[in-house]
């Protein structure tokens, strides 16, 4: 018999939904326990993650109540080594390749992601800088996109889609609803930037991610939209 | 016949020796060439690493001098995607475990380096920031150290070793010598703050990778502190 798996996530974090996305991309089963971020037990932060957030994987151990958490689990967090945990799990799924200059490919992938996308969407939506660097590290990350390929790397769903499908779907809110603390217009704005020929791979890419059923049964926009709308109020002018 | 492996580098940079050190414990051969900063050859960026940044790796391809790149070589960059990289080259060699918990570890292991001692040492010694988050940085990192054990995680030199002991050499140097860009005698008084009682874990881990055949074989301390005395001569007030 297979150990347990339960993911301690929330549905508005992007980082929750990575992990969500391989294992629903792997097949895998998994328990999944919403955490109140607002409110939190003091159990998750004892047991599980003393810096509170999440996601938090817990492994193996006795089959528990989630608010109950065994001490016998492995907890594992941050959510690019839990990427590469499951990847590891699940070695015949494809989240990672089989050849080793490939799977460098997807690591670059993932660490392109964090360096160039995670920062600058950030910055845009938080006020602090114009929407420049984020096309610059969408121009980027196009140049990692293959002609004709389906997926960030090889012809499978990896870790690397999984890492960066969440930015691409909170990116098309902001781009579609405008809401954030920067200036009235810039969201909509960086959306017919977005639109041009220049970012078409982009655009291709972004939208087969988010057409994925993996990724409709783990996104919930209404409760996305409703946390933006309450943590962007001090808008730019 | 294996596949050749060429790693550009340069001595003083934290971020290649952290790849010298895992192909030297792995006993992986390679070939290595040192880019000269002061002088770039105009085809390393063309030819191995667009970003022009140093460890980059080529790999595979004709045997071919390394100061004339193969178009046919994978072409390989960023640190921590290379020492994953030399990982799956070697499977054998330790350089990750086999045990999918302890793999986890070692990556967690990495992000908590790359977070909280990589960023604040570079601040520190940059002139930027004083040492504060470099103590909490090693406070996070001493946590994670089992007492009793020699390596990071498990019981076998991993890329999690590989991956911080350049920031080791760095702080030995910064603590010897008081060079920096920080003011005058931050570098004395870090040193002094690092024997206390409270790091004696951290420093006795940090010792034992310093006093590696690996480390010693690769890393020219007086050469480092020659070069770094007539770089760093402003300093911070």
């Amino acid at each position: 018999m297979s150990e347990q798996l339960t993911l301690y996530l929330h549905k508005v974090s992007p980082f929750s939904q990575k992990i969500q996305l391989a294992l629903a991309e792997a097949n895998a089963p998994y328990r999944a326990y919403q955490v109140n971020l607002r409110n939190k037990p003091e159990w998750f932060t004892s047991k599980l993650n003393p810096v509170g957030q999440v996601p938090v994987l817990t492994y193996g151990g006795p089959n528990v109540n989630p608010e109950d958490p065994s001490s016998l689990s492995a907890k594992i967090v941050e959510s690019n080594v839990i990427l590469e945990f499951l990847a590891d799990l699940y070695p015949n799924s494809g989240l990672l390749p089989k050849d080793p200059v490939l799977r460098a490919k997807v690591r670059f992938f993932i660490d392109a992601t964090m360096k160039h996308v995670e920062g600058t969407y950030l910055a845009f939506v938080q006020g602090n800088e114009s929407f420049d660097n984020v096309l610059k590290a969408i121009e980027f990350i196009q140049e990692l996109l293959e002609e004709g390929r389906n997926f960030a790397v090889g012809d499978h769903y990896t870790i690397a889609d999984a890492c960066i499908s969440p930015h691409l779907a909170r990116l098309k809110i902001v781009t579609e609803t405008d809401i954030g603390n920067f200036p009235a217009g810039m969201g909509y704005r960086l959306g017919e930037e977005l639109e041009g020929p220049r970012f078409a791979k982009f655009k291709k890419y972004a939208q087969r991610m988010l057409d994925r059923p993996g990724f409709q049964q783990t996104h919930d926009e209404e409760a996305i939209i409703g946390y933006f709308k309450r943590r962007f109020t001090n808008r730019i002018q | 016949m294996s596949e050749q492996l060429t790693l550009y580098l340069h001595k003083l940079s934290p971020y290649s020796l952290k790849i010298e050190l895992a192909l030297i414990e792995a006993n992986a051969p390679y070939k290595s060439y040192q880019v000269d900063f002061q002088n770039k050859p105009e085809w390393f960026a063309g030819k191995v690493n667009p970003a022009g940044k140093v460890p980059a790796v080529t790999y595979g391809g004709p045997n071919v001098e390394p100061d004339d790149p193969s178009p046919l070589s994978a072409k390989i960059a960023e640190s921590n995607v290379i020492l994953e990289f030399v990982a799956d080259l070697y499977p054998d060699s330790g350089l990750l475990p086999k045990d999918l918990v302890l793999r986890a570890k070692v990556r967690f292991f990495i992000d908590a380096t790359t977070k909280h001692i990589e960023g604040p040492c570079y601040a520190f010694f940059q002139g930027k920031e004083p040492y504060d988050n470099i103590l909490k940085g090693i406070e996070f990192i001493q946590e994670l150290l089992e007492e009793g054990r020699d390596f990071a995680v498990g019981d076998h030199y991993t890329i999690a070793d590989a991956c911080i002991s350049p920031q080791f050499e760095a702080l030995k140097i910064i603590t010897k010598t008081d060079i920096g860009k920080f003011p005058v005698g931050m570098g004395y008084k870090l040193g002094e703050e690092l024997k206390g009682p409270k790091f004696a874990k951290f420093m006795k881990y940090a010792q034992r990778m310093l006093d590696r055949p690996s480390l010693k074989q690769t890393y020219d301390e007086e050469f480092a502190i020659t070069f770094f005395k007539t770089r760093f001569t402003e300093r911070v007030q």
